[in-house]
C-alpha cells in the first residue's frame, strides 16, 4: 500500500473522536482524552473485517468496564442495566462505524464484514497481522484503543 | 489536578475573544481533558504550566492551538436557514435585474469564522447566479487561527453532516482523506482577509451584500455603531445587510431600514440619507 | 422507518426520531421493509436507510421504493458509514433524496430533517 493511501493513527484519533463526540459524549461531560493509559485491555475486543482492494481488520479494544459504559452510553441505558447482548452490539456497531471510516481511507473498492466481538482476546488467533496504525486513549479513566491490522491476500478462507 | 478559576477564566476569554465560543462555568474537567495533551506535547508537566506559558508575550501559538483545541462544530452551514432563503429568493434575484450590464456580484462575510458562511455563500451564488455573471466572496475575521482553517477549506464529516444539503457536498466538495475539502471554483470565488470590525477599515471596495451575522453582539453599543457606520459606508445603495436572528440595527443606526422578507428581517441603507461610496471612491 | 441490520444503530435512530414525534417503524433489511412497508395502512414520511444490510441492502432498498410510485411522499435519507464521493453520488442518483454519514450527532439529523421541512425549524431532539 502507497504511503498516501495507509491511514495513520492521527486518523484513527480523528474517526474516534468523531465518533464519541456523536455517540458516547454528546454532551461534552465524557470525553475521550488522547493520552495512552497507564495499560491497555484486551477484555473486550470488537472487530470488523476489510476485503477487496486491501484486506485486513479494524479493532476497537477496551477494558470490561469501559465496554459496559460504551454500551451504556450508546443505548441510553444505565451501565448496570447493559447485558452481554447490549455490549456485544454496542461494541459492534462502534467497530462498524470506525471501520467504515478506515475504509474511506484505504484503496478502493471495499466492503466491510459483520462485526465480531471477542473476549479476553490476548492470544486470540483472530488477531494476527501486521499493525498499520494506533490509537490509544483513555474513556472515564479506562483504556480504550483502535487499531488497523493488515492482512495477506489470500491467506485465511473466509 | 483541576483547573483553577483564574486559569479557566483565561481560557474562557481567549476562546472567546478569538471564536465567539462562550465556555459556561462547569465545564473545567471538559477544558482540563483538551488541555492536557497539548500541555504533554509541549513537553510540560501540567496544565497550570502549560497556561503560564501560553498567556506570556512569546505565547501566541500556544493560544492559537488552545483555541484550536476547544473549537468545537458549533456552527453549521446555511446557518439559520432564512436569511440563505431570501439571499436566493429575493436578494440574488433583484441584484440580477439591477446589475445588468455589470453581471457581477461582491459578497461580504464580515464574521467569517472557520469558513462555512462564505463558502455557503459562493455556493448559492454559483448555484443560482445566471450562465455569465461572476461573484466574489471577502471572508474576513479578527482570528489568524480562524482565517488559517477558513483559507484551506477542509471540513470534517462531523461538520459536512451539519446542514449542507446531501447534493451540494457532492458537487462541491471533494474527499481529502478523511475530510472533504471545498471545489477549486468555489475555493477560486473566495478570498479572506484579517479584519477587526472594531477598528477603522482599510481600503475596500462596496459590497452587494454583507452578512454580518452574530458578531455585533460581542460590541458596546458605541462600538456596534460605529462597525455598522462603517459598513454601511461599504454597501451599494441597493445593496442588503443581514445580520444574525436576534440581532437589528433599529435603535443603532437608522441609516438602514429594516425589510421584512420570508422569516426573517434583511436591511437596506435608507434612501435620503446620504451615503459615501466607498472608503476609497471605489463604486 | 428505521432500516438497519444493527440493533444499536436501530435504537439510538428510533431515540432520536420518536423525540421529535415520529412513530416508529423497524426494520433489519432492505427485503423486510418492504415486506413491512407493504403491510402499513400509512405511508410513512420518511425511511433513514443503512447501506450495508444482508438480503436487500439500501440501495436496492431505494431503487425499489422509487420504482412504486405507491411510495411517492416518502422521503429517503440513507445513514450510513458509506462516505466516498462515488457512493453518495450513486444513492442520489438511486434515487435518495438526503445523505447522512456516520457517525452523526442527534443534531446532524435534526438539521437535515429541518431543511426536508419534515419538522418546524428550532426542533430538537
Amino acid at each position: 500500500m502507497s504511503a498516501t493511501m495507509a491511514p495513520t493513527g492521527d486518523d484513527l484519533q480523528q474517526i474516534a473522536e468523531q465518533v464519541w463526540a456523536s455517540y458516547l459524549d454528546t454532551d461534552g461531560e465524557k470525553p475521550l482524552v488522547p493520552l495512552p493509559p497507564d495499560k491497555l485491555s484486551r477484555d473486550v475486543v470488537a472487530g470488523v473485517a476489510v476485503s477487496g482492494a486491501w484486506h485486513g481488520l479494524v479493532l476497537v479494544a477496551c477494558s470490561s468496564t469501559a465496554s459496559k459504559e460504551a454500551a451504556a452510553a450508546l443505548l441510553g441505558m444505565g451501565a448496570d442495566e447493559v447485558s452481554e447482548g447490549d455490549v456485544d452490539d454496542a461494541l459492534g456497531e462502534l467497530a462498524n462505524v470506525i471501520g467504515g471510516n478506515v475504509k474511506s481511507l484505504l484503496p478502493e473498492p471495499c466492503t466491510l464484514g459483520l462485526p465480531e466481538v471477542h473476549n479476553d482476546a490476548d492470544n486470540d488467533p483472530w488477531l494476527t497481522g501486521d499493525e498499520i496504525c494506533r490509537f490509544e486513549a483513555t474513556w472515564m479513566g479506562e483504556p480504550m484503543e483502535v487499531s488497523v491490522l493488515e492482512k495477506p491476500q489470500g491467506g485465511e478462507t473466509e | 489536578m483541576s483547573l483553577a478559576a483564574h486559569e479557566f477564566q483565561f481560557v474562557s476569554g481567549l476562546v472567546r475573544r478569538e471564536a465567539s465560543i462562550v465556555l459556561e462555568p462547569g465545564k473545567e474537567y471538559l477544558v482540563e481533558a483538551r488541555l492536557l495533551p497539548l500541555a504533554r506535547k509541549a513537553g510540560l508537566a501540567s496544565v497550570t504550566e502549560f497556561l503560564l506559558r501560553a498567556q506570556s508575550p512569546s505565547g501566541r501559538a500556544d493560544r492559537d492551538s488552545i483555541v484550536d483545541a476547544l473549537t468545537t462544530n458549533e456552527t453549521s452551514w446555511f446557518r439559520d436557514r432564512e436569511p440563505f432563503t431570501a439571499l436566493t429568493d429575493m436578494v440574488i434575484p433583484q441584484l440580477v435585474k439591477a446589475r445588468g450590464p455589470a453581471r457581477s456580484m461582491r459578497v461580504w462575510s464580515a464574521a467569517s469564522s472557520s469558513g462555512q458562511e462564505p463558502y455557503t455563500l459562493a455556493i448559492l451564488l454559483k448555484e443560482n447566479l445566471p450562465p455569465g455573471w461572476t461573484y466574489e466572496i471577502l471572508g474576513t475575521d479578527i482570528s489568524t487561527e480562524m482565517l488559517a482553517r477558513a483559507e484551506r477549506g477542509r471540513y470534517s464529516q462531523l461538520e459536512v453532516n451539519r446542514g449542507l444539503p446531501a447534493p451540494l457536498l457532492v458537487k462541491h466538495f471533494t474527499r481529502v482523506g478523511p475530510e472533504w475539502e471545498v471545489a477549486a471554483p468555489i475555493k477560486k470565488a473566495v478570498s479572506f482577509k484579517r479584519l477587526n470590525l472594531a477598528a477603522p477599515f482599510p481600503p475596500m471596495p462596496t459590497f452587494d451584500v454583507v452578512f454580518l451575522r452574530n458578531v455585533l453582539i460581542y460590541f458596546d453599543v458605541e462600538t456596534k455603531r460605529g462597525v455598522l457606520k462603517r459598513i454601511r459606508s461599504l454597501l451599494k445603495p441597493d445593496g442588503w445587510l443581514f445580520l444574525g436572528a436576534a440581532e437589528t440595527t433599529m435603535g443603532i443606526d437608522d441609516g438602514f431600514e429594516r425589510v421584512v422578507t420570508g422569516r426573517t428581517s434583511a436591511y437596506r441603507p435608507r434612501t435620503g440619507i446620504s451615503a459615501p461610496v466607498g472608503v476609497t471612491g471605489k463604486g | 422507518m428505521v432500516i438497519d441490520d444493527s440493533r444499536a444503530m436501530r435504537l439510538i435512530l428510533r431515540r432520536i426520531v420518536s423525540g421529535l414525534n415520529f412513530d416508529v417503524v423497524e426494520a433489519g433489511n432492505g427485503r423486510e421493509a418492504l415486506d413491512r412497508l407493504a403491510e402499513l395502512e400509512v405511508v410513512p414520511e420518511l425511511a433513514l436507510i443503512d447501506w450495508n444490510m444482508p438480503e436487500m441492502n439500501g440501495l436496492e432498498f431505494v431503487t425499489a421504493v422509487r420504482a412504486d410510485k405507491k411510495y411517492r411522499g416518502m422521503t429517503l435519507m440513507m445513514v450510513t458509514t458509506e462516505s466516498e464521493h462515488g457512493q453518495i453520488v450513486r444513492a442520489l442518483a438511486a434515487g435518495a433524496h438526503e445523505y447522512v454519514i456516520k457517525p452523526f450527532t442527534p443534531d446532524a439529523i435534526v438539521d437535515k430533517l429541518v431543511m426536508l421541512g419534515l419538522i418546524p425549524d428550532g426542533a430538537h431532539a
